[in-house]
């Protein structure tokens, strides 16, 4: 049998600019069928997916990010040229299509000129002829053509007029397809500063021959045509967009920029959390309603406990933060599509300089207070490798959604039920706390961070500012679609699995505890089994293995269990004090628990145990301890080794403690207990 | 010899040279700072650094120190 009539399928690689209208080439070209796959030997991900049926071509199609040229300047820039040369999986592409801004042709063809030197198959699509149209000028793309001596077509990315050209021009280029495999030239002498000069010189030749003033029927047409005949157009040099320019004047103005950074900015967070909240609650009590209907349809079994406390409720930890991941994303894609993301970092990026951080690290931070794992993700846009890993580095303390839950407790214990207004300052103030102390400890880590971080340093910041536009709302919910499922699948199972652990350590061994239940009705008696269970668990004895570090802190072992519990998901916090303090109302946990905190009282001393002193040292610890296994997880991925993970684990974990120490008994000192 | 850092807001300048000592010159390059281009200042970050130049009829953000190594004609 000859092996060899299974033909391979034939390659190509989508690559341009970045703002060069890839993306919607690419939802063209795939449909919907395409995956995220992580690049071989890297944590960069790309997309790949079959040309859509329709089409009638039988191509793996890959999408990775943008690039400016063939020299990479990011981990991400890297991935793009190294699937270019020679992909781990699917090799050389037998086809590059390659996208340029018909407004941007002089920046954009420089690629385009370099992959064609490479050797490779390149067909050329020109976006965005409407931006150009709107200057009343055209591209001559017969003439680009000859002069470049590869196919080019132009596509509308709105009414997607032209894709049928490009699937003509793609099928009569991978009909030479053979299965011989080319090997690109690399283009390590073309590179130099002499020669991107003189291909810039040349693309500027090519562009001012294919640039042309479009004919217009009417009297103006004269003038035209004479300009044509005696070009004025020496160069195609255009201004920018003018409404941008005016815009700008405002948005980045010398004084009141920062206000409307500010507002901006105020707006997004509150509508992350007003928006997000009574999806949260949907999500939440939908996980409660199952763990509940399973828990009652399995018994008081230990395995209908493993199914509904570690299996369903951890599932229902891993999506609670969905909709807030979500909400963010849309905001930050909308942000990001209008043009104004890439003003905020240009604005903040002389602060974030002076703490060894960079204007780009303030995406990457700003997504940390939904999610540590996206906002690491979003850091490899940064070129920089020393600013990259310290930007990673201080991410887990911004605060993130899972420390919420946590928050309001504490501070509804901390706010006088007649002044609910003091508990809005207060978590308020908590935020601000957390965006100060992270400067800090960005500063002081950069300060240090020679030995900590080592890298080279060669500090830059290059960003094109891209014109004011009306976002495409169907492309940002796809984008955020895809962030919250790499949310799902980068920390659904670490935290899942951790939730099982947990739940392991909460359950056993006495998984048939002994208690008295005469008068009690079967919630309470479940309830209270429950609480004995933990009492008398394996996190308990973890919990008084730990009680000397406990006890400097005011604190006693079941504090400390709750902390344990935590490392599985901060928010598990509030569901194991509930547990330890044996609340058996089950339809209004957070003041039954709150009751029950003003009560307590600590088992070693005798004092009582939640006082003002220890919850604010509570919100102290919570504000820098590093209890997320999945960060550390990502942190690991994305860092490429176990060094700054178990750096950031025990920096942050010990600041907590020896933050919560003094603010704990600093406050006791002054009174306040 | 006049940098891209000296500009004032609005005024336009033609760059006659990239300087190679800083180590961002040629991702400079590449983004369409070459020789013969002119270029504008038209925004300055609030702390006075980056600076948004219009270029090729696009505006890129680049820092001060960035800036310094475009030479001016």
């Amino acid at each position: 049998m000859n092996i060899d009539v299974a033909k391979r399928i034939p390659l190509i690689t989508l690559v341009g600019p970045p703002n060069s209208g890839k993306t919607t080439l690419f939802n063209y070209l795939s449909g919907k069928n395409f995956k995220t796959v992580n690049y071989p030997g890297s944590t960069v991900e790309y997309y790949t997916c079959k040309i859509q049926d329709k089409y009638n071509i039988e191509a793996n199609l890959l999408d990775s990010p943008g690039i400016i040229s063939l020299n990479p300047n990011s981990p991400d820039e890297e991935v793009t040229v190294n699937s270019l040369y020679n992909h781990p999986e699917f090799g050389v592409p037998d086809l590059v299509i390659a996208t340029a801004d018909s407004s941007q042709l002089s920046r954009h063809l420089l690629l385009t000129k370099q992959l064609l030197t490479a050797g490779f198959r390149v067909i050329l699509v020109l976006t965005m002829r409407d931006l150009l149209e709107k200057k009343g000028l055209k591209v001559n793309t017969d003439k680009l053509s000859k002069l470049l001596r590869c196919d080019v077509v132009t596509v509308n990315g709105r009414t997607g007029v032209g894709i049928d050209d490009l699937i003509l021009k793609i099928e009569k280029n991978l009909k030479g397809v053979t299965n011989n495999h080319f090997q690109p030239y690399t283009l390590s002498n073309e590179l130099s500063k002499e020669n991107l000069i003189t291909l810039y010189s040349e693309i500027e030749d090519l562009t001012r021959a294919v640039i042309e003033p479009i004919e217009t029927p009417d009297l103006e047409k004269i003038n035209k045509e004479l300009k044509i005949l005696n070009p004025v157009l020496t160069e195609p040099s255009l201004q920018p967009d003018l409404f941008t320019l005016k815009l700008d004047r405002i948005l980045l103005h010398r004084r009141y920029g920062l206000l409307f950074f500010f507002l901006i900015m105020t707006t997004m967070f509150t509508s992350i959390f007003w928006l997000a909240d009574p999806f949260m609650t949907m999500v939440d009590d939908f996980f409660s309603y199952m763990a509940q209907t399973s828990s009652e349809l399995l018994g008081n079994t230990w395995y209908s406990h493993l199914i509904s406390d570690g299996l369903i409720s951890g599932t229902g930890s891993v999506l609670v933060f969905l909709p807030q991941i979500l909400i963010l994303f849309l905001i930050l894609g909308l942000l990001e599509d209008t043009g104004y993301l890439a003003r905020g970092a240009m604005m903040i990026d002389k602060p974030l300089s002076k703490i060894g951080l960079n204007g780009k690290s303030f995406v990457p931070m700003l997504s940390g207070f939904a999610c540590a794992i996206p906002a690491m993700l979003a850091a490899r846009t940064i070129s920089n490798k020393r600013e990259r890993l310290l930007t990673i580095f201080i991410i887990p303390l911004m605060s993130c959604s899972a420390r919420l839950p946590v928050y309001v407790l504490l501070v509804a214990f901390l706010t006088p039920s007649d002044k609910p207004w003091f508990g809005g300052i207060l978590l308020a103030s908590i935020y601000l706390f957390s965006i100060i102390s992270s400067i800090i400890v960005a500063s002081l880590i950069n300060k240090f961070s020679k030995k900590l971080i080592k890298a080279e340093d060669n500090s830059s910041f290059i960003l094109e500012l891209p014109a004011y536009r009306i976002p495409k709302l169907k492309v940002v919910l796809k984008n955020s679609y895809i962030n919250a499922l790499h949310y799902i699948k980068r920390a659904g199972p670490i935290i899942l699995l951790l939730s099982l652990i947990i739940w392991f350590l909460t359950y056993m061994p006495n998984h048939s505890p002994q208690i008295d239940a005469t008068g009690l009705n079967q919630e309470e008696i479940i309830q209270l089994e429950k609480s004995e269970r933990l009492a008398t668990s394996y996190a308990a004895e973890l919990g008084k293995f730990i009680q000397p570090i406990m006890a400097p802190l005011g604190m006693d072992w079941r504090i400390g269990v709750s902390l344990i519990a935590a490392f599985a998901a901060r928010e598990v916090f509030v569901s194991s004090l509930a547990l330890i303090f044996r609340v058996t109302d089950d339809e209004n946990i957070q003041s039954s628990l709150l009751t029950a905190m003003q009560t307590a009282t600590n088992q070693e001393t005798g004092e009582p145990l939640f006082t003002t002193a220890t919850v604010i040292g509570l919100v102290v610890f919570f504000v820098f301890a590093l209890q997320c296994i999945s960060t550390i997880a990502v942190s690991r991925k994305e860092t490429g080794g176990w060094r700054i993970p178990i750096l950031q684990l025990i920096i942050f974990t010990s600041t907590a403690y020896l933050f919560t120490l003094i603010t704990v008994n600093g406050l006791r000192l002054l009174g306040i207990n | 010899m006049k940098t891209a850092a000296e500009l004032k807001h609005g005024e336009k300048a033609r760059i006659s040279d990239i300087n190679s000592d800083n180590p961002s010159y040629k991702r400079l390059i590449e983004i369409g700072f070459t020789p013969g281009q002119e270029i504008e200042l038209v925004n300055t970050s609030v702390f006075d650094d980056p600076m948004a130049f219009s270029i090729r009829g696009t505006l890129i953000a680049i820092r001060r120190n960035e800036a310094d190594c475009i030479i001016l004609s």
